[in-house]
């Protein structure tokens, strides 16, 4: 018996209009408008996939945030949070402390970019998490892709037939949106079981590996070339975290820290750090991965990597690194630097590395 | 009419294999032992192999008889027929004239028996009563299967374990064949528990299987082992493939100009091509071009380095001078597993070195785009390996239709694909990745192959 932690945010999918930030009357506006519409009809969607698997336990937060969707429906369930009136991330991290404190197997979330976040903030990569997407603009990678596929992943998970992988978790910067810019930030990782594509490369042997050990090959390889004495500019994110763990370095996850001859000369460095930086350098390269469900190298979750830094580096001493599984799920990489010209000059096809001397051709585009 | 098919009678079939050792221009370089870094002696190595296969593979005798026991079991599938494609060249609107050597009748539908029935021949001569080999996507595994299966010798085939799992077909010839079919890594051996020790759940590896096949062959009395391609032997085999195509041609006044050939290890590519270049040595044609190709996730001879390597990943195997992408380099997953070899033929390598042959390298979903071309104009569902050479025809074709050269190309059809439809189906669905070799980052990181002092 399985126990599995369920919970639905009634109000996403107003994502970056009304949003989260919203006053309380656009709130309540918005459930009007239907947001409550989409993650409920959302979720329904995924119990009827679902169909009657009994040997689960669910764990829920009262009324809309989760009981009103399991009653009547011949699933085992307990309410494990009350909220009164609206609900908000509060009632979301307070629902998401209890599942942690009950030890669940598994957090399934209906919600968006906002409710990844606040379920990254209690769990981070503890207590693997499916999500169902109920919003228009879905950025973080922990999103199935619609309620069947979350339901097939979750049958999966259960039979023990799951692997899992690391999905970043973004939302929009607070600060630039304010600003009026749209810009994302990384706020950290869930782990997301996921159901190994066994056909697709049915001959290799990487295709029965967890992403885990694609991260450590890309990570050997990366020490390997990166010995050549240049400095490099390292971005955010697991995988890249991953080369300095080889290196026995130890890197910020979510920032851009700065690695020459195998020692860190800097970490977490802003735009203008970085530019000081690599002034009097002979030889500066970038090594980035993709971010996010829809793969952008630049210009999501990684400001610091301005165009006026890119531009400096130039293209051909960018290397783009991303797991097979990552890349698997993004058919091309995104850029969006705000430098129409430069992300001109980005687009068009380029080798990412994905293993071990490995690399996927692989189409950029201008977002 | 155009003939579409030209055959040659059961008693046309070669009496002789072709060894090019005997016309290289350069003698090869010899191979040194992996624990000693000297040179390798018959005796180490013949622990592994029959004495017989051992004189093979270094022999500069031109040409090699072969044993009437082999060619009455050859005579099952050979000679096999050359195709004019004629549908082909129609669809390309080529004046070229396309010529392909069809080895996907033999029984285990690729030019693998070629060489797997005189290795078990040899094997069962000297009294050896258990063969190990090792198996990828398992057509090697399935060729020896069928090969040991004739001689009654026993056969114990070590196949990468997620081939094992997700290719259960290959497997199931395996024991149709009467061998023995074990997962890799196994507990068979000591190289295989070490790893499941570490990780029981490993997925396997080309490299892994090698080893546990050499330590069971090693450790077990009249037990040798078998390779399936790479070695001098293998490819000498293989020439039955060039001689035929020889004479199917001469029948049409015919001889190529271009001959092509995909390459893993490098026999089939021989096969077809060294009695062929056994002219261009000589003198005779000079303008005969031979075409190497390769996909370029494993461009060992377009992006390789000419050095002396380990043949395995695990270094067990002696140390040959090769084109090589590194022994520890693991090709990605792409569809033709065949050619996914990090190395390649000594000979082969040593021709491209030389500039007698050239090489050509092609993208996984430009290869599969040319195989549906001729599956849909010749009926014939090719390899994904095949469909290297097919690719390769065709751009030479497409050529020809631009400078109205009539030119003969001839390529070697290696086998059937009727167990890649799977393949098929994502290609057609848009499934399928384009990988790449990053020959400029490896350069900057190449730096752990043996280090030999030639003598």
């Amino acid at each position: 018996m399985k126990t599995l932690g369920f919970l639905v945010n009634p109000i996403s999918g107003m994502g970056g209009s009304v949003g989260l930030k919203g006053t309380d009357g656009l709130y309540e506006k918005a459930l009007e408008l239907g947001a409550e519409k989409i993650s409920k009809k959302r979720a329904q969607v995924f119990f009827e996939y679902l169909g009657n698997t009994k040997d689960v336990k669910l764990l829920v937060p009262s009324g809309e945030m989760g009981e009103d969707l399991v009653k009547n429906k011949g699933f085992e369930y307990e309410v494990v949070y009350n909220f009164k009136g609206l609900s908000s991330r509060e009632d979301t991290i307070k629902t998401v402390q209890e599942f942690k404190k009950r030890k669940v197997d598994l957090i399934i979330f209906c919600g968006g970019d906002g409710t990844a976040r606040d379920i990254c903030e209690v769990v981070s990569t503890e207590v693997p998490v499916i999500g169902m997407p109920a919003g228009v603009k879905m950025f973080s990678s922990v999103f199935a892709i619609n309620p069947k596929a979350a339901s097939e992943i979750l049958k999966a998970f259960l039979e023990g037939n799951s692997r899992y992988k690391d999905s970043d978790v973004l939302d929009i910067d607070e600060e630039s949106y304010r600003a009026d810019k749209f810009k994302m930030k990384l706020y950290g990782y869930l782990k997301t079981p996921y159901i190994p594509n066994l056909v697709q490369d049915a001959k290799t042997l990487f295709e029965g590996q967890d992403e885990e050990m694609a991260k450590e090959g890309i990570a050997i390889f990366a020490s390997e070339f990166m010995s050549d004495g240049s400095l490099y500019i390292v971005g955010a994110g697991s995988t890249t975290a991953k080369i300095a763990e080889v290196m026995g370095l130890k890197k910020t996850i979510l920032g851009v820290d700065l690695i020459k001859d195998e020692k860190l000369v800097a970490s977490d460095v802003n735009e203008k750090a970085i530019l000081e930086h690599i002034k009097d350098e002979k030889s500066v390269k970038i090594i980035v991965s993709p971010i996010g469900a829809q793969g952008f190298v630049f210009g999501r979750g990684n400001q610091q990597l301005s165009s006026q830094v890119l531009r400096k580096v130039g293209k051909e001493n960018i290397i783009i690194i991303a797991t097979p599984q990552k890349l698997e799920n993004t058919p091309f990489l995104l850029v969006d630097t705000g430098d129409d010209e430069l992300d001109n000059q980005l687009s068009g096809k380029t080798l990412v590395v994905c293993g071990y001397r490995m690399a996927q051709r692989k189409e950029i585009r201008k977002d | 009419m155009e003939r579409t098919k030209i055959f040659l009678d059961e008693n046309q079939m070669p009496k002789k294999w072709y060894n090019i050792q005997a016309d290289l221009p350069k003698a090869l370089p010899p191979v040194y032992s992996p624990r000693t870094l000297k040179q390798a002696t018959l005796e180490e190595l013949s622990v592994l192999f029959p004495m017989e296969i051992l004189k093979q593979e270094v022999s500069q005798e031109r040409w090699i008889d072969i044993p009437q026991e082999i060619r009455d079991i050859y005579a099952v599938w050979r000679p096999s027929p050359l195709y004019r494609a004629l549908r082909l060249e129609k669809a390309l609107k080529t004046p070229a004239k396309i010529y392909f050597k069809w080895e996907g009748i033999s029984p285990a539908g690729s030019h693998k028996p070629n060489t797997a029935v005189p290795q078990a021949y040899y094997n069962m001569k000297e009294g050896t009563q258990t063969i190990t080999t090792e198996t990828g996507a398992g057509q090697w595994g399935s060729a020896l299967s069928y090969a040991t299966s004739l001689f009654d010798i026993t056969c114990r085939v070590y196949m990468v374990r997620v081939s094992y799992e997700q290719k259960p077909y290959r497997r199931n010839l395996i024991h149709l064949w009467g061998a023995e079919v074990f997962p890799s890594p196994s507990n068979k051996t000591n190289a295989g528990r070490s790893i499941l020790k570490d990780n029981p759940e490993h997925p396997g590896s080309l490299g892994i299987a090698i080893s546990e096949a050499v330590e069971d062959a090693a450790t077990h009395e009249d037990t040798k082992y078998s390779l399936g391609s790479v070695l001098n032997h293998v490819c000498m085999h293989q020439t039955v493939i060039g001689l035929e195509s020889k004479e199917q041609l001469k029948m049409e006044e015919k001889y190529p100009d271009i001959v092509i050939g995909c390459v893993g290890g490098g026999s089939n590519f021989a096969g077809i091509s060294f009695p062929f270049l056994h002219d261009k040595l000589k003198g005779n044609k000079k303008d005969l071009r031979v075409i190497a190709v390769e996909p370029h996730s494993c461009p060992t001879l377009t992006k390789g380095l000419y050095a002396f390597d380990y043949g395995d990943s695990t270094k067990l195997g002696p140390i040959a001078k090769m084109f090589t992408l590194g022994h520890d380099f693991i090709p990605p997953g792409i569809h033709a597993g065949g050619l996914r070899y990090h190395g390649a033929s000594p000979i082969v390598s040593s021709l491209k070195d030389q500039n007698i042959i050239e090489a050509q390298a092609y993208h996984q979903t430009e290869v599969f785009e040319a195989a549906m071309l001729f599956a849909q104009t010749e009926g014939h569902v090719p390899a994904p390996e095949t469909a290297h050479a097919i690719k390769s025809a065709i751009e030479e074709a497409k050529k020809c239709k631009q400078t109205g050269e009539e030119k003969v190309i001839l390529f070697n059809a290696s086998g059937h694909g009727h167990f890649d439809l799977k393949s098929y189906e994502l290609f057609i669905h848009g499934k399928l990745t384009d990988y790449e070799y990053p020959a400029d980052l490896v350069k900057q990181s190449l730096k752990k192959l043996p280090k030999i002092k030639e003598d």
